[in-house]
């Protein structure tokens, strides 16, 4: 009957219940609130927190499509696209037919947060598509330590980068606030996959138009 | 039947406890994608499934911290039970309507090329942790746990 000994045993069980369900709860409240946009984040060029924080050209164009572009810089099949249709988006920036919205997500882990931040340091020097174009076709292995800061300060040379702005931007972690902001409006457009086009609002069709340079430019065209 | 339940018990709580903690803590690594992973399911209101995804980890982590140390096994196992007759609706509903997604039970999840999703396995896993819940739910005496036994003479504190 020694066992019977009343309080002792339940009080150390209860305490163990309270440590734990106290534990989870104080991770869980800052991590709430770390999720929540911060108006207050820098910002680089050319981003439009109307637009979801994205990176947008060609802003105020009329008549012309509005292509949304959701794409992690880590995500192989974000290299596949960029491969087959980076071109021709361009070449719709440049010809100012369309005005496109990079917003780059970070759902893939610490890299793609460091390299969605180098590429805002790259539209500050007006480099971004550039920039965009160099990390992809430099893309390692998800999260193996390869894109560390000072690569991706690096990598800016690819993109005719050289300013000493854009390194310590990169190394600062300057936009990682607005990382954040761009990660956090992508979860309220309900972006499930990269990656994720919208032509004027709509998403294009996951099984045709993403990997077709033909119903691409269809899909666009269309508007 | 009697004398082997309490180790029954444990093993219950071990397998499910430690398959929840390990759930909880690989997503708690990849908040967004535990978003993600809740949205592409299609069955809440964006804005309801974006919380859920942040809550849903360490709700796994503390239930199942909880069970593996054998604190609270009954109402543990209750919200172990729940969980995973939520999970098992939501991946029903997803297979019944066709969507191509990844279940997200350990990180990862979101869409996924038509025709890859693989929820038979997927729903019987969950089936079984069910039936572990159950159990703990029905019989929650078990060794090495901290909870009271009621008349099992030896036990301990763990």
């Amino acid at each position: 009957m020694a066992n019977q000994n009343p309080g002792k045993d339940n009080f150390t069980r209860n305490l163990v219940i309270a440590v734990v369900v106290g534990v989870i709860l104080l991770m869980l409240v800052p991590t709430l609130l770390s999720k929540r946009t911060n108006t207050s984040a820098a910002i680089p060029a050319s981003v439009s927190a109307d637009r979801g924080y994205g990176i947008v050209f060609n802003e105020g164009l009329k008549g012309v499509p509005l292509i949304d572009i959701y794409e992690d810089f880590q995500c192989p099949i974000c290299a596949q696209f960029e491969k087959m249709q980076g071109d021709y988006i361009e070449s719709l920036i440049t010809a100012k037919k369309a005005t496109v919205v990079y917003h780059t997500l970070s759902f893939l882990g610490p890299e793609s947060v460091n390299a969605a931040n180098a590429a805002a340091c790259s539209a500050d020097e007006n480099k971004f598509l550039g920039y965009h174009r160099a990390l992809y076709a430099n893309q390692p292995a998800e999260n193996t330590g390869v894109w560390s800061n000072d690569v991706l300060g690096i990598l800016g040379q690819a993109a005719g980068i050289t300013s000493k702005k854009f390194t310590s931007c990169v190394n600062d972690m300057a936009y990682q606030g607005w990382v954040n902001n761009v990660a956090q409006a992508g979860a309220k457009a309900n972006v499930n996959s990269t990656p994720t086009v919208f032509i004027n609002g709509k998403e294009i069709d996951r099984k045709t138009e993403y990997f077709s340079a033909d119903k691409f430019k269809a899909a666009v065209e269309r508007g | 039947m009697k004398k082997y339940q309490p180790w029954i018990g444990l093993l219950s709580r071990l397998i499910l406890g430690g398959v929840l903690l390990a759930a909880g803590l690989l997503k708690y690594q990849h908040l967004d994608k535990s978003q993600m992973a809740v949205r592409a399911y299609e069955l809440l209101p964006v804005s309801l499934a974006n919380i859920l995804g942040i809550v849903l980890p360490f709700v796994e982590i503390a239930v199942g911290v909880l069970l593996v140390i054998g604190a609270g096994v009954r109402i543990s196992a209750l919200v172990g039970g729940v969980l995973m007759g939520a999970f098992m609706i939501g991946i029903a509903q997803a297979w019944a309507r066709g969507l191509s997604i990844d279940c997200g039970c350990f990180g990862g999840g979101g869409q996924v090329e038509p025709g890859t999703a693989n929820y038979l396995p997927e729903l019987l896993r969950d089936g079984g942790l069910a039936l572990l819940a159950i159990y703990l739910f029905r019989y929650p005496q078990s060794k090495f746990g901290l909870d009271r036994q009621r008349s099992n003479g030896e036990m301990n504190n763990g």
